[in-house]
């Protein structure tokens, strides 16, 4: 047995991966079903109690309990993006792809877009619908047979025309990185897990939305216009004094009415008091949202867990009603930090009201300061807005100016001074990536980035329900047509073969696990055409056996050349199947590109399966003397 | 258990007939493609594609009734898994000129529904979208939501505080679903698949898989060529040809022939004819690989009985290899649902033409390439 030692460890190790691998798989299906017992008990509870209950606001409920069960069990987060991903088709969701509509564009940045313009343009967007030329190179070719200079609709008068066009492709470039920006802040805000923002050649943004029933919802999100405003910070005080009155009214719905908190007691003395449990009793508010007691701020700390029950809590009646009607709760964009592995995100109190609106801006640019060497934006308004800025920031010495996209906060810089002029300076940026992001941001309040669906793909929940238990079936019913084929057939060296089927199935899975890779209803049918295929490799070996037999070899010499001269067509045979594998996973999209990738994976395994696990325990049955039979 | 052991038939002494035999199949789907082309899914041609489910069982006549009479034309409508569902399809990217009017006229009624009177300025109109402007904020919020909560597709223009102007879609899958929204309002449906493609999308998805397929056979050639002569290479993708085109003119013949079976040419049937030309392979070049060891054995045999022997040598594995997979794309077929019917009815022919075109025509055409050439064959 010693020869085999290392064979034996191999595969064991092999094995032991894939299982361990696949374990958070089925560690994440058990929760989900756990949680989903919940969420049904619960929502009878809601629709008992409360029977004219909306959809939405059922979903919305059902959500916050959701979600404060992941918050009570961390590990259910991490289980998760551990295990077989499963594609658009199977969990239902949409992708959406999205061109930035560049005609419009032009139209939008030209100086004094006349007839002539229009006609040009709606000209280029109609040849460029079935041409591969970009619409700005045909609007270009088409003013210049006219012999309009591009000069009369951009840049200055003694600009030439091939200047002008770079610049334009600049232009159309940005509107692509913006619009992806808008389109990430929205999506953020709206609540999608694991949501998919991807560039796609020049022009296009792929999103997808896993789990959206809601589609023309999701929909809106994609389109329109980003909103940029400026709005003052309000003071600490200020602050706490309406936080204050919201940890009282959370605390008072808390202790469901009968309130024994004394009134007086305030955030800071009462911390050093407490026990923890009591503290989260009597001051909700301040366990989600978290104040550093020395901070010069009273910016509340929110871990990612917690910011969608917040903001709930925010919207919620009661807790309006003590919220001062000049002013609202606005959450960071991006999280600033990370705490006991969450994201945390920053909660501003902000005037209602916008200082400015981001249509004034002219230009951003992040560059490098040259005194200090740190990441700055440069920030440029229009004269019209000059004057505002200068007249708010000389009022505001000293206070902080919220840079808000679409009611996330993306900055809030001091006013370090009266800025008349226009040109601003933003500072405060830990590096340049920082910086990049805050010019995209200034730029999309300013200028538009049109875009529309060129292409766009829903599956409901209920198909993609449908679609797995279908999968699972095949596969079952697959595997057990192709191993009781096998075992009538080949007798005891058939059973071997199905034997390693099932290791060629969960070392399939085990992999894709491994690479974090997504399964797709395609993928499934990969797998189960690779349980045809798989025994392929067993029936050349075993063919070949029995010829070694019929020329009188004793079963070791047949065994051994057996599997040594099927060697050459089970490879040639396989490469071919893989090369186009390759080809399949490059030219495909979402699905296609599971089927590709299960069906490479496939053939790996099931080599592994055939050449080195039915290998060794033919080898195995050999040397101990065991009767073989091969039918 | 034992197939095929000790076969000894001439093969290759029948080719004529089985050169016949793939002539036919091969006139069969030419004959069709000329006459009735393929259909191919929306993939390809760009349009919109809805597949509705409803609650109770539905007749597909009356569905496909109702939405003739909405004027998009000929609209395709078919079922979709079991009896209530409902797939409708058009090509139609927008709704056509003449309807447009209805649509609008749909959404100012149901605009004043809600707020009876109010002044409606048609701001902006495009093929897909119209843009009114109302006469403040407040109500232009609040009718934005309320009809969206009726199913419009509706959007503010910009999220500016003093907004007054709302974006309605005009689509064709919102015009279909208020459509049948009311007509059939006793059977409630819920939409469990839309998919809209572009024309221009279409139009390089197709691009992309002739390419994918065309370089996957070409890749094929070179390794073949690289592991044995160039002429069995040659053999054995020409072969590859074979099963590729006689399995393309078979959906041409049989689409809309056999009752739900739906043979539309989408991107999992590309995907299923490039993994054709992967595995169809597999058997040729077990042939081949077995001719190769016997030439190294018999080294006096005519190649004619040479590749004779090598067929009946390799035939039990050749069925049975094919008849193992050809399992997997049965079961595929039969419970693998609706999205999957036409991705593994192309695997199912296809191993099958495969099978047949390693026994009976990659041979032959190797044996008829080396008379011509009257060169010996040598590995």
């Amino acid at each position: 047995m010693k020869e085999f030692r290392f064979t034996i460890i191999i595969i064991l190790a092999a094995i032991g991966l894939s299982l361990y691998l696949l374990y958070p798989t089925y560690k994440n299906y058990k929760n989900e079903q756990g949680i989903s017992k919940i969420l049904d008990k619960r929502s009878e509870e809601i629709t008992k109690s409360n029977p004219d209950i909306s959809k939405d606001d059922l979903s919305k409920e059902l959500r916050l309990v959701e979600d404060s069960i992941k918050a009570a069990n961390p590990s259910f987060t991490t289980t998760k993006t551990k295990a077989v991903k499963l594609g658009l088709d199977l969990q239902g969701g949409m992708r959406v792809v999205l061109e930035v509509n560049t005609g419009k564009l032009l139209e939008k940045i030209a100086k004094n877009p006349d007839d002539t313009f229009k006609q040009v343009i709606s000209e280029a967007e109609k040849e460029a619908a079935i041409t591969d030329e970009s619409v700005v190179d045909i609007f270009a070719r088409i003013m210049s047979q006219r012999g309009v200079r591009l000069s009369r609709y951009y840049g200055s008068i003694r600009d030439d025309d091939s200047k002008i066009i770079s610049e334009l492709k600049t232009d159309a470039d940005d509107a692509v990185t913006r619009a992806m920006e808008i389109i990430r802040n929205r999506v953020d805000q709206y609540g999608v897990s694991e949501p998919s923002i991807q560039r796609q050649g020049s022009r296009r943004v792929v999103v997808e939305l896993p789990g959206v029933a809601r589609e023309e919802e999701a929909k809106q999100l994609l389109q329109g216009t980003a909103l940029l405003e400026f709005k003052l910070v309000k003071d600490p005080q200020f602050t706490l004094s309406v936080m204050n009155k919201i940890d009282k009214v959370l605390a008072a719905k808390n202790a469901g009415g009968d309130s024994t908190i004394t009134a007086d007691t305030t955030a800071q003395d009462s911390t050093k008091q407490l026990s923890q449990e009591e503290f989260e009793k009597q001051h909700p508010f301040y366990t989600m949202a978290m104040i550093d007691p020395n901070g010069k701020f009273a910016d509340a700390y929110v871990k990612e867990d917690q910011k969608d029950k917040l903001k709930i809590l925010l919207s919620s009646p009661d807790v309006q009603a003590v919220i001062p009607n000049n002013v609202e709760f606005d959450f960071s964009a991006k999280p600033i930090g990370k705490q006991d592995g969450k994201d945390i995100f920053m909660l501003y109190c902000v005037n209602k009201a916008p200082e400015l609106t981001g249509g004034v801006i002219t230009n951003a640019r992040a560059t490098i300061d040259p005194n200090t060497s740190s990441a700055i934006v440069e920030m440029e308004m229009n004269s019209e807005g000059a004057t505002d800025w200068a007249r708010i920031t000389g009022a505001n010495v000293n206070k902080r100016m919220a840079i808000i996209l679409d009611g996330a906060v993306y900055s809030a810089p001091n006013i370090n001074g009266k800025i008349s002029g226009g040109r601003s300076q933003i500072e405060g940026m830990a590096n340049m990536e920082e910086a990049k992001l805050l010019e995209i941001v200034l730029k999309a309040g300013a200028l538009p980035a049109p875009v529309k669906i060129i292409e766009e793909r829903s599956v409901g929940p209920s198909l993609g329900q449908d679609s797995i238990y279908a999968g699972l079936k095949s596969t079952i019913i697959g595997f057990l047509f192709v191993a009781l084929f096998m075992i009538l057939y080949y007798q005891k060296a058939g059973t071997v073969a199905s034997a390693a089927l099932i290791f060629t199935v969960l070392f399939i899975l085990g992999i894709l696990a491994g690479f974090n890779a997504t399964l797709t209803l395609p993928g499934i049918a990969g797998i189960i055409l690779t349980i045809g295929m798989a025994v392929d490799a067993n029936v050349l070996i075993y063919e070949r056996i029995r010829e070694e037999l019929e020329t009188g070899k004793t079963m070791k010499a047949s065994v051994d050349s057996g599997f040594s001269k099927a060697n050459s067509a089970i490879i040639d045979s396989n490469i071919t199947t893989f090369l186009t594998g390759i080809i399949l996973y490059q030219f495909g999209s979402g699905p296609v590109q599971g089927f590709a990738l299960t069906l490479m994976i496939g053939i790996g395994a099931s080599l592994f399966s055939a050449l080195v696990i039915a290998r060794l325990v033919f080898n195995i049955m050999v040397t101990k003397g065991m009767k073989i039979t091969i039918g | 258990m034992r197939l095929f052991e000790n076969i000894h038939i001439d093969w290759l002494g029948k080719r004529k007939i089985f050169y016949a035999v793939s002539a036919i199949m091969f006139l069969i789907g030419v004959v069709n493609v000329a006459l009735r082309g393929f259909q191919f899914g929306i993939d390809f041609k760009g349009g919109s594609e809805i597949v509705l489910q409803f609650d109770n069982a539905v007749d597909i006549a009356q569905v496909r009734n109702y939405v003739e009479n909405i004027g998009l034309g000929s609209i395709e409508i078919k079922t979709f898994g079991g009896e209530t569902g409902v797939m409708v399809r058009t090509e139609l990217q927008n709704i056509p000129a003449d309807i447009y009017p209805r649509v609008v006229n749909n959404i100012e009624t149901a605009v004043h529904d809600i707020y009876p009177g109010i002044p409606l300025r048609v701001v902006d109109s495009t093929e897909s979208s119209i843009t009114y402007e109302l006469p403040n904020a407040d109500t232009t919020n609040s009718l934005v939501s309320k009809l969206f909560a009726q199913g419009y597709q509706t959007g503010k223009v910009s999220e500016e505080p003093d907004n007054r102007q709302m974006v309605v879609n005009v689509g064709i899958a919102e015009w279909v679903k208020e459509n049948l929204k009311t007509k059939m309002a006793d059977n409630p449906f819920k939409v469990i698949k839309e998919d809209h493609v572009g024309p221009k999308v279409g139009k390089e998805l197709k691009q992309d898989a002739v390419v994918a397929i065309i370089f996957s056979l070409i890749a094929i050639l070179v390794y073949l060529a690289f592991r044995f002569k160039f002429i069995f290479a040659f053999g054995a993708v020409l072969a590859l040809f074979h099963d590729v085109l006689i399995t393309l003119g078979l959906y041409a013949a049989l689409y809309g022939v056999i009752p739900g079976l739906n043979l539309e040419i989408d991107l999992t049937v590309v995907a299923a004819f490039l993994t054709l030309v992967g595995y169809s392979v597999n058997d040729t070049v077990i042939v081949f690989d077995r001719v190769r060891e016997n030439m190294k054995i018999h080294k006096t045999m005519p190649l004619f009985d040479l590749l004779n022997m090598s067929i009946n040598r390799t035939m039990s594995r050749t069925i049975l290899t094919g008849g193992t997979t050809l399992m997997a794309t049965i079961v595929l077929l039969i419970f693998g649902g609706e999205v999957l019917r036409a991705f593994s009815f192309t695997l199912f022919f296809g191993v099958i033409i495969g099978t047949y075109s390693s026994i009976f025509v990659a041979s032959a055409l190797v044996l008829e390439y080396a008379s011509k050439s009257k060169k010996k064959v040598q590995f």
